[in-house]
């Protein structure tokens, strides 16, 4: 298992569900419903400002666990990750590969 | 379309330190998403309940309440026979419209039995003081019908053993929930907030809920839990979950998991539905049922305000229970007619007046018993009978005091006819809401007065009213500080520079209050360095203001009722042990209840004081009510304005107005008092009043026939009594019409109101330049003006105050110095009564008691002008215990420092203190030895290693103290005690003073600062008074006050007293010297201020600062030559003087707010 935090980008359905990922320069496809959950940040730690009004995002991120194959190789292997969301930005990033191994060998 | 989603389980703000959003912002979220239904859920209470209800009925919401309490299993129902925490859960009422009523017809049985409930939780309490209701008791309030529902959801103990996968567990115990509450009370509540699986408020925890409930045959219900509006209010979550465990957030134990607990929209909720039951290998139709159930219990349990909680319908004791037998009206005729008859004895029924003072009485009556208010006088009339009985001083405040009913019923002590009040100022027939009659008593028999109450109406019929202490800028400054994990003694330092702004416009007071300057800058560089602390500390500050922090008893409303009151409020105790209802003032009248305003008056309580004292001293009795109110001596006392101590006229400003005014009459003291307020302040009335009455202008009136009118005030218009009698004068409406208009001047109807008054009065052929010209003046005067039965009831006191300060000085100082009746630290008091010639004997062993109390001074003391003296009472000395008080009292006197260890069994730390002061210099024997030898003394025999007094440790083990055990003999220790040590000195005895007393007693603690003081150039206060105008000086002087009154620029001002055992000088701080003083502007005690005189009469001289420093950093202090390198500078000044701003008079400004929010007395420590 590894764990990383990179950007990536993610398109998602209009009920705001992951769909589709690039990254490393390829696209993934979900294949299973994802799960979904919404995770603490230290945000007194991590935020320079906590303004009233500063809106969503400040005290927690969306994390998505998504199942994915390659989209262009149906058959690959299916990779379960999970990716962050925040709801500030809408920037994704890759949190976690749960088997980095076959990452690689998928990569 | 949205779909709509009722939210049953809401906690609002109310809910202290854990609910972060106001009722009515949490309805008008639900409103806006197109909600019918909303619940309301507060912890432990129905504290924003009334609050939800009015937002609901505003927005067309069906309200839901209930409220969240801990429960606890039987021990019945436990392995090892002790209570076992259950965790909380949600109980709602079910509505009238289901249940039926209770104990009344306008009285849902629901909502009773929740009341009953919530009160019974807050009688039985854990250890830590948290209300909990038993299993048992839950079950048996909920009844058969049910008229409560459970939900039984995340926080019981099923959610904990669900979160710990525990689900046999976990089901079984909900099974018991089952078996024990009635049929169909339970519901398994249902809730997600999203977190990770292994975490409370997660989906997995849901399901397995949900699961649990289907397997049990339970009906499921789906909530949020919701504690904020919206998911911004999440972050404010998290500081009051730290504040309520006195935590920083970095240590917090139970943390939210995440953000989610917010007001979410139907179409989420609706979607969350779906997400769990699909989680839970359900299909849509268990979302369906899921989100069925939860409509239908909401549409059980929707309130109809005035048919569930007799919303708005008033509800007065029984007559019985007053005391009345028939008719109220018969009743109270009778009474007036007797009270006035004991009021008027004196005057001939030939005479008009007498004719007068009857129609006055009958008009009032007529009035009275058409609106139905006739056993609410009686009432009144009741409880202020039952207070005189118990000699307690007693008066009404406020409009009460217009009528004539209310003069002879001996409720107030003002005679309206004297004072030409209006009666319709109080009640019309135009107005039906009950009148407010608040009872000034005496403060320090507050409480005895209300257990009275209590006995009289009977405990079912009586509550103390609460009231909710919010976040102010310091508390929250504080909390905030704490959360962030930042040093206390640095939030602390920042805390006192905080002044009187609210929380919310912190980061505003940065960029511009001068005394936040060097915090500003702190704020920039931590920032710059990447740390974000400061900036988060401003931020959460603004985010706690005003949230509620703890409820306590309101300083005086009582709630009266009938014998259905305890089921319409929940009640709780209060600090002193008499029920405390859980609704404020704001929730008395849609609740339909009767509140009786008992105010303690800490001035009612001195002037019976000094009575007292006047009477144990001399054996004389005073009846102050047959005391003329045109006394000489009196007004001759109030003109030289050394009015500290008196009622109302003690503060900066008033000193100043009342040294210009110059007071002859009491009269002049209601014009004063009224005068002194932010209206006439603002609009300029005090400046032409002024030059009326001094004749340096002619007095003007609009038209000769007002001049009746106006003539007492010299044509300003100053009380509401004045504007009554114009309007109805120009437009013949009469005077219950007029008030109605005089209520709508400055609201959004002014203009009909204008319309009407030129209409009238052109019809009445009133010139038009008449009618323009007042016209202006009422519009000007909009709502501030001062009602002069108010101005009145204040200004007896008043005098009565001044005329015991005048006649028996020393009886009024001890009074003074027993009560603290006013804005002043006590030591100010104490200087007050050595610069009034009154010797102040300090604490002693043998002669002081609880009390401050006169003692007659021995040939041997100086000669003083008085022959009485003032001996400070031992709640003087800090510190000193209550229960070594009483015994110090009961065992005096003592004649040896083994008999007061002994029989008063004091504290080391006590003992020692005691010595300090000189209270034991009374029992030292003629050997010389010093105060500061016996203190010495006693340090050894305390000391745990026994040292001599060189500091060599002794070898024998004993104490010395052993030998002597109770010997009646004269005290051995002290006489074989050698003289080692000299007396202390004066600055080291004030000091030790200051310490323990927080009183400096023999000497001003100034005194030690005068030979640099002198090196300086510095003027003493009693010496200002002969400078002349525009004169430069440096003052020096303890702080006594800080004032910052609206202005009427907009620009704050400060005003702060200073005293140095001289007097007191008033000083005022404009922007540039504020900036000029910077941080200590507030927080320093110790002043050295550089300022211009200001002449403000022929006995007032103020003080214009350019500048101020801390005389207790002497390094910042200026060089003894100060002035000379000034010099240049100061022509500068002199110069620019004619652009600055002045002031003619503090009194201008404004009033300190009564309850003193913009007053903070600084007390020495």
């Amino acid at each position: 298992m590894g764990t990383l935090t990179q950007s990536i980008q993610v398109t998602c359905t209009t009920a705001g569900i992951p769909l589709h990922l690039n990254y490393g320069g390829r696209s993934y496809t979900v294949k299973a419903q994802p799960q979904r959950w919404y995770v603490r940040r230290r945000w007194w730690a991590e935020e320079y400002r906590a303004a009233l009004g500063h809106g969503p995002g400040l005290v927690d991120y969306q994390v998505w666990r998504v199942q994915v194959s390659l989209t262009r190789a149906a058959n690959a292997p299916m990779l379960t990750l999970d990716i962050s969301h925040h709801i500030e930005s809408g920037r994704w990033r890759l949190v976690q590969v749960h088997d980095a191994r076959r990452l690689e060998e998928a990569a | 379309m949205a779909r709509s989603f009722a939210h049953l389980n809401v906690t609002t703000a109310y809910s202290a330190h854990f609910g972060v959003s106001w009722p009515e912002e949490l309805v008008e979220v639900a409103a806006a998403d197109g909600a019918q239904i909303l619940g309301c859920t507060d912890r432990d209470g129905l504290y924003g309940m009334a609050k939800h209800l009015r937002a609901c009925i505003g927005q067309g919401i069906a309200p839901v309440v209930g409220v969240n309490l801990a429960v606890m299993w039987d021990s019945k129902y436990t392995v090892d026979g002790t209570l076992l925490p259950a965790g909380r859960v949600t109980i709602l009422a079910a509505s009238a419209a289901n249940v039926g009523v209770g104990q009344a017809h306008n009285l849902g049985a629901g909502y009773q039995a929740l009341v009953r409930l919530i009160s019974q939780a807050h009688t039985q309490l854990t250890r830590d003081d948290r209300p909990y209701i038993l299993v048992s008791q839950l079950a048996a309030a909920a009844g058969t019908s049910p008229v409560l529902h459970v939900l039984v959801g995340p926080g019981t103990d099923v959610g904990r053993l669900m979160v710990q996968r525990k689900y046999p567990a976990g089901r079984t115990r909900l099974k018991l929930w089952k078996q024990v509450l009635p049929p169909d009370s339970v519901h398994v509540e249902i809730v997600s907030h999203l977190s990770l699986p292994t975490e409370r408020l997660s989906t997995s925890q849901a399901v397995r809920m949900l699961r649990a409930s289907d397997e049990l045959d339970l009906p499921a219900v789906l909530t949020n839990a919701v504690r904020y509006a919206t998911p911004d209010g999440a972050a404010t979550a998290d500081v009051v979950d730290a504040a309520r465990a006195l935590s920083t957030l970095d240590t917090l134990t139970d943390m939210q998991p995440n953000g989610q607990g917010w007001l979410k929209t139907g179409d989420t909720m609706h979607a969350l539905a779906y997400e769990i039951t699909h989680e839970a290998g359900l299909g849509a139709a268990a979302a369906r049922q899921l989100l069925d159930n939860t409509q239908q219990l909401a549409e059980r349990c929707a309130l109809d305000p005035a048919q569930d909680l007799g919303w708005g319908q008033p509800r007065v004791p029984e007559f019985d229970i007053i005391g009345i037998d028939g008719d109220p009206n018969t009743v109270l005729t009778q009474r007036a007619r007797a009270g006035l008859a004991l009021r008027f004895g004196h005057l001939d029924p030939s005479t008009s007046l007498y004719d007068r003072v009857h129609r006055r009485l009958d008009h009032e009556l007529g009035i009275i018993q058409d609106l139905g208010f006739s056993s609410y006088f009686l009432t009144v009339a009741e409880v202020v009978e039952m207070i005189e009985d118990r000699n307690v001083r007693v008066s009404a405040r406020g409009s009460g005091a217009s009528s004539l009913v209310n003069y002879a019923l001996r409720i107030s002590h003002v005679d309206p006819i004297e004072h030409d009040l209006i009666f319709e100022r109080f009640l019309s027939q135009d107005r039906s809401t009950l009148p407010d009659i608040d009872i000034d008593v005496e403060s320090a028999r507050r409480h005895e007065i209300y257990h009275a109450i209590f006995d009289r109406f009977g405990a079912e019929r009586t509550t103390l009213m609460s009231m909710q202490n919010g976040y102010r800028v310091r508390g929250a400054v504080r909390d905030a500080g704490r959360a962030l994990g930042l040093e206390r003694e640095q939030v602390d330092h920042l805390a006192k520079k905080l002044w009187r702004f609210s929380a919310s416009d912190f980061r505003q007071a940065l960029e511009h209050m001068p005394e936040l300057q060097t915090f500003a800058a702190q704020v920039q560089d931590s920032r710059k360095s990447g740390n974000q602390q400061l900036d988060l500390l401003v931020d959460l500050t603004e985010r706690l203001d005003r949230l509620p922090r703890h409820i306590s008893m309101h300083p005086c409303g009582v709630i009266l009722g009938d014998t259905t009151l305890l089921d319409r409020t929940p009640v709780e105790a209060s600090g002193m042990g008499l029920a405390m209802s859980q609704f404020d003032k704001h929730d008395m009248d849609p609740m339909g209840m009767l509140k009786l305003d008992v105010l303690g008056v800490r001035m009612q309580s001195t002037i019976a004081y000094a009575l007292e004292e006047i009477h144990r001293t001399t054996g004389e009795t005073i009846n102050l009510e047959k005391v003329p109110h045109d006394d000489p001596a009196t007004y001759a006392m109030i003109q030289t304005t050394h009015t500290l101590g008196c009622f109302q006229i003690e503060s900066p400003g008033q000193r100043e107005l009342i040294g210009k005014l110059e007071p002859e009459s009491i009269t002049d003291l209601i014009i004063d008092i009224s005068l002194f307020r932010p209206g006439p302040m603002k609009s300029d009335m005090v400046r032409p009043f002024l030059d009326y009455r001094h004749q340096l202008d002619p007095a003007h009136y609009p038209h000769p026939d007002l001049k009746p009118i106006l003539e007492e005030t010299h044509g300003v218009t100053v009380f509401h009594e004045q504007l009554l009698r114009t309007f109805h004068l120009m437009t013949g409406c009469g005077l219950a019409a007029a008030d109605e208009f005089r209520r709508r001047l400055g609201s959004d109807t002014q203009n009909d109101v204008e319309t009407y008054f030129r209409a009238k009065a052109m019809e009445n052929n009133w010139d038009i330049q008449v009618i323009d010209e007042v016209w202006n003046t009422l519009a000007a005067f909009g709502s501030f003006g001062f009602c002069k039965a108010h101005g009145a009831a204040f200004a007896i006191p008043t005098f009565e105050s001044a005329w015991l300060k005048t006649h028996y000085p020393a009886a009024f100082m001890v009074a003074v110095l027993e009560h603290d009746p006013g804005m002043y630290p006590q030591r100010l008091m104490v200087a007050e009564a050595r610069r009034m010639g009154i010797e102040i004997l300090p604490v002693d062993i043998n002669k002081s008691t609880t009390h401050m109390r006169l003692e007659r001074l021995t040939e041997t003391s100086n000669i003083p002008r008085h022959p009485w003296g003032i001996r400070l009472s031992f709640e003087t000395v800090l510190g000193l215990t209550h229960k070594e008080k009483q015994r110090i009292e009961r065992a005096q006197p003592f004649d040896s420092l083994a008999d007061i260890r002994d029989r008063a069994r004091l504290s080391k730390k006590s003992f020692e203190n005691l010595a300090q002061l000189g209270a034991l210099d009374c029992i030292f024997p003629a050997t010389g030895i010093s105060r500061t030898d016996v203190v010495h003394h006693l340090e050894l025999l305390h000391s745990p290693t026994k040292r001599d007094r060189t500091g060599r440790t002794l070898r024998t083990g004993s104490p010395q103290i052993d030998g002597q055990q109770t010997l009646p003999l004269g005290d051995t220790e002290l006489e074989t005690l050698p003289a080692l040590f000299p007396e202390p000195t004066e600055a080291q005895r004030i000091r030790t003073e200051l310490d323990l007393t927080a009183i400096d007693t023999t000497g001003h603690l100034m005194q030690s600062h005068k030979p640099y003081l002198d090196a300086l150039g510095a003027t003493s206060a009693d010496h200002l008074i002969t400078l002349r105008n525009h004169t430069r000086v440096l003052v020096a002087g303890v702080r006594v006050a800080t004032q910052t009154p609206p202005m009427r620029s907009g620009d704050r001002v400060v005003f702060i007293s200073i005293d140095d055992g001289t007097g007191v000088i008033d000083t005022s701080f404009f922007a540039q010297a504020q900036h000029a003083t910077g941080d200590i502007l507030f927080s320093s005690r110790l002043l050295l201020i550089e300022g211009t005189t200001r002449r403000t009469g022929a006995r007032g001289i103020t003080l214009q600062a350019l500048r101020a420093w801390d005389m207790h950093n002497p390094a910042l202090l200026p060089d003894p030559d100060y002035f000379d390198t000034e010099r240049d500078h100061w022509a500068d000044w002199l110069t620019r003087n004619a652009s600055l701003p002045t002031i003619r008079h503090q009194s201008q400004l404004g009033k300190p707010h009564n309850t003193g929010s913009h007053t903070r007395v600084l007390r020495y420590h």
